[in-house]
């Protein structure tokens, strides 16, 4: 009979698994459960989800936000696609300065950039009138806002991807067609699911966004639901029925992922990877260097704002008003990120090599993300609000727990992209010498795909740090993140102390993301 | 209309290392060349200095009577050059389906609808390949892909074909029967070829004469006949490596 140890071995990689997939079954899963038995057991006629859901207003809203989000999503598509053509394959200018900086708002919370463009175009903006300030405070001003925050996602997608396509497939389209046509017609056609990604991203982000519709006065679906859990119309049975319509549409985003998605964003760089050709622009360049450059400025002119208006008295307000929140942000972000990590190397792996056990878990990952913030928060509430679990709801655990849920599929799909990279056969070999599954995961996968692991927990920290419409809804008192301290400053806080904190918010995200790059550099340049 | 391809003197270098070195070759119209080396030999990069994805650092290369690159610059670009290629992995374009496949050149080149619709219907039946059409890479098998790479070349009569090495992950049957199928489709189209391999068998099967390249340079040539007469040096190392003897 085989010994404990010997089963154990046996069957290590399904319980490194399982382990993982009950922690993603409580972080993400529970909360929706619970949200789904809450949904069923209120069927009173006059509170029930029915009555909330019988006014036309909510739909209203509903229908104003799909709007919102479609528009978004298609301007994104329009603009960054050409942009991430120009940074990643012409031979423009001054491209990939243009492009970092160009990318860089995506890291950061997006009703900071409103903050920052609010100081050019409000009233009493550096450029401001009563017209500009009109046009801000307009489901326009909001589109234009959430196009300039989401659309490096676009850019920074497509311009991996054609970085990623194999040249031949260019090359056979070359000896046939001048290059403009293989671009828009081969290059573009090989990256279709990456723009889906995208495309489904932009769209998500921008349903789920609360704080710039909040600044921006313009109502819409996820302020109906905040504004049910802490607002002037506090009715928390409403907040349940209202997620319900949200609930269908996270499902539709699902389905849509794993239709045009799915296990193709794993692209798989070839050997001759950096062979592509660069198309040359001609008498163009001029045009592609200006595109980068207006796109760097747009990138960087919310944050000039914003150390504007902060001046040096604002900056010198810095501490009081900043509280702990700061370093609230930094360690919350820091443990979530690290459990998000040691999840995604397991399951990213798992999905890398097509374990069967790893579909689900992605796909309820996926859900976690593409589902509107508000749904998840209003599920964690729900979940983790009760007496038995107040230890749990008033720490720093219950914002670990909900940020693991929101951002994990960032962490697994960067980890089973780097896996997918290196032959199967590396672990195979290691298994064929008798090396069992946990020992090959620590001394086979992750030193070989240490980069591609420092990147996923950079990924994951950088979209923890930038996270409001996620944990506005359940942070715990007296231990709320720099985002939700400012978003709260900002309604009654000093202007500029609001914008120095909003400046500070963006130079510690741009210190972490440009300390990863040299960290980066420094390996690809040092002994190896 | 099968095309002279002469290369003359013609040197590259990647990096700090000279992957073709002085190299001079011709190649007949409608002859079949095999060109045949070792691994890292610059077979490949010489097919791409004739498609014009590189510019020679020294010497010219003409098609016919055009001078398509020469010294460093190339003076007509791969679309303009009409060539044919089958890569090593084919590269199939996966979200264009097998019609969409072989529509793009022909597309490219303005040619009617109509007109295009029936040559490629004549070409995927010339390969056995009729009723495919809707249907993707992705769906196909490894033998069927080859043959929609190979109609993708050939269904715009280029001047000539270059081949690198499209049959190197296929099993001796399907490998055998695609080489008769190169075979037949280039004789009846009295086409110059170009066909890159490592395989003696291949070459000697394929071609009307072989060219042996070695670091960059062509160190024997001839028919497979004369070829084996006289041995030289890699001959007899690549002759050495078929476990099973050469051809006869």
């Amino acid at each position: 009979m085989d010994r404990p140890l010997t089963v154990f071995r046996r069957h290590e990689e399904q319980l490194y698994l399982g382990a993982a997939g009950l922690v993603i079954a409580v972080a993400a899963l529970l909360p929706l459960l619970v949200l789904c038995g809450q949904l069923v057991s209120s069927t009173a006629p006059a509170s029930g989800p029915a009555a909330t859901l019988a006014s036309a207003r909510i739909w209203l809203l509903l229908a104003r936000s799909l709007g919102v989000a479609a528009a978004v999503t298609a301007l994104a598509l329009g603009v960054g696609v050409p942009l991430g053509f120009i940074f990643a394959r012409t031979d423009a200018p001054g491209r990939w300065v243009a492009f970092a900086l160009h990318a860089f708002p995506m890291f950061v919370p997006p009703f900071l950039l409103a903050l920052g463009w609010f100081h050019w175009f409000g009233r009493q903006g550096l450029l401001g009138s009563e017209t500009s300030s009109r046009a801000l405070f307009s489901a326009g001003g909001l589109i234009a806002i959430l196009v300039a925050t989401f659309t490096p996602i676009v850019t920074s997608l497509a311009a991996l991807a054609l970085s990623a396509i194999d040249p031949a497939l260019e090359e056979a389209a070359r000896v046939v067609a001048r290059p403009w046509r293989v671009a828009t017609r081969i290059s573009l056609g090989a990256i279709r699911p990456a723009l889906a990604l995208a495309a489904l991203i932009v769209f998500a982000l921008s349903l789920s966004e609360l704080g710039v519709p909040t600044f921006l006065r313009v109502d819409l679906y996820p302020s109906a639901v905040f504004a049910r859990l802490g607002g002037v119309d506090y009715a928390p049975g409403e907040a349940v029925a209202l997620v319900l319509p949200l609930l269908g549409l996270a499902l539709i985003l699902l389905v849509a992922e794993r239709r045009f998605v799915g296990a193709r964003s794993f692209a798989v760089l070839g050997a001759r990877a950096a062979e592509r050709f660069t198309i040359p622009l001609g008498r163009w360049r001029v045009v592609g260097a200006l595109a980068g450059l207006l796109a760097a400025v747009v990138g960087l002119a919310p944050l000039g704002a914003l150390i504007g208006r902060a001046g040096l008295g604002g900056f010198s307000s810095v501490p009081a008003w900043m509280g702990g929140s700061l370093w609230n942000s930094l360690a919350e972000a820091s443990l979530a990120a690290s459990i998000m990590t040691a999840l995604g190397i397991v399951v990213g792996r798992a999905l890398a090599r097509r374990r069967r056990a790893a579909a689900p878990l992605d796909a309820l990952a996926m859900l976690a993300f593409v589902m509107p913030a508000s749904v998840l928060g209003v599920g964690i509430l729900a979940t983790w609000n009760r007496s038995a679990t107040a230890a749990i709801y008033g720490s720093l655990a219950i914002v670990v727990i909900g940020w693991t849920a929101r951002y994990l599929i960032v962490s697994t799909r960067t980890i089973a992209i780097a896996v997918a990279q290196s032959p199967l056969h590396l672990e195979e070999a290691a298994a064929a010498v008798g090396s069992p599954f946990g020992r090959r995961l620590r001394r086979i996968v992750m030193p070989l795909h240490r980069r591609g692991i420092a990147a996923a927990w950079l990924l994951a920290f950088v979209f923890c740090l930038r996270d409001l419409e996620t944990v506005v809804l359940f942070y715990p008192a007296g231990r709320e993140p720099l985002t939700v301290r400012i978003f709260t400053l900002e309604a009654n806080g000093p202007p500029a102390a609001v914008a120095a904190l909003a400046a500070l918010q963006i130079a510690v995200v741009a210190g972490v993301v440009a300390g990863a790059g040299v960290a980066q550099l420094a390996a690809r340049t040092g002994p190896r | 209309m099968s095309v002279e391809i002469s290369l003359q003197d013609v040197s590259l270098r990647i990096g700090q290392s000279e992957v073709i070195r002085g190299l001079s070759l011709t190649v007949a119209p409608g002859e079949v060349l095999a060109l045949l080396g070792p691994s890292g030999s610059g077979k490949t990069t010489l097919l791409r200095l004739i498609l014009g994805f590189v510019p020679p650092e020294a010497g010219s290369i003409r098609l016919g009577p055009d001078l398509v690159s020469a010294d460093g610059r190339i003076l007509r670009p791969p679309e303009e050059r009409n060539l044919g290629i089958v890569f090593q992995d084919l590269a199939l374009w996966p979200h264009l389906d097998v019609h969409g496949n072989l529509a793009f050149g022909l597309d490219a080149r303005r040619v009617p609808a109509a007109e295009r619709d029936r040559r490629i219907a004549e070409m995927l039946a010339r390969v056995s390949l009729a009723g495919t059409e809707r249907r993707y890479p992705g769906e196909l098998s490894g033998g069927e892909r080859q043959r929609v790479a190979i109609a993708r070349a050939l269904v715009l009569a280029p001047r000539a074909l270059l081949v690198d090495e499209p049959l190197s992950n296929l099993d001796a049957t399907l490998r055998r029967q695609l080489l008769e199928l190169f075979r037949a489709l280039l004789k009846e189209r009295g086409m110059t070829a170009i066909f890159v391999t490592h395989d003696v068998r291949e070459a000697a099967l394929l071609s009307d004469r072989i060219a042996l390249l070695e670091r960059g340079r062509i160190v024997q040539s001839g028919t497979w006949n004369e070829l084996r007469q006289k041995p030289g040096p890699l001959l007899a190392a690549l002759l050495a490596d078929l476990a099973w003897g050469a051809p006869s």
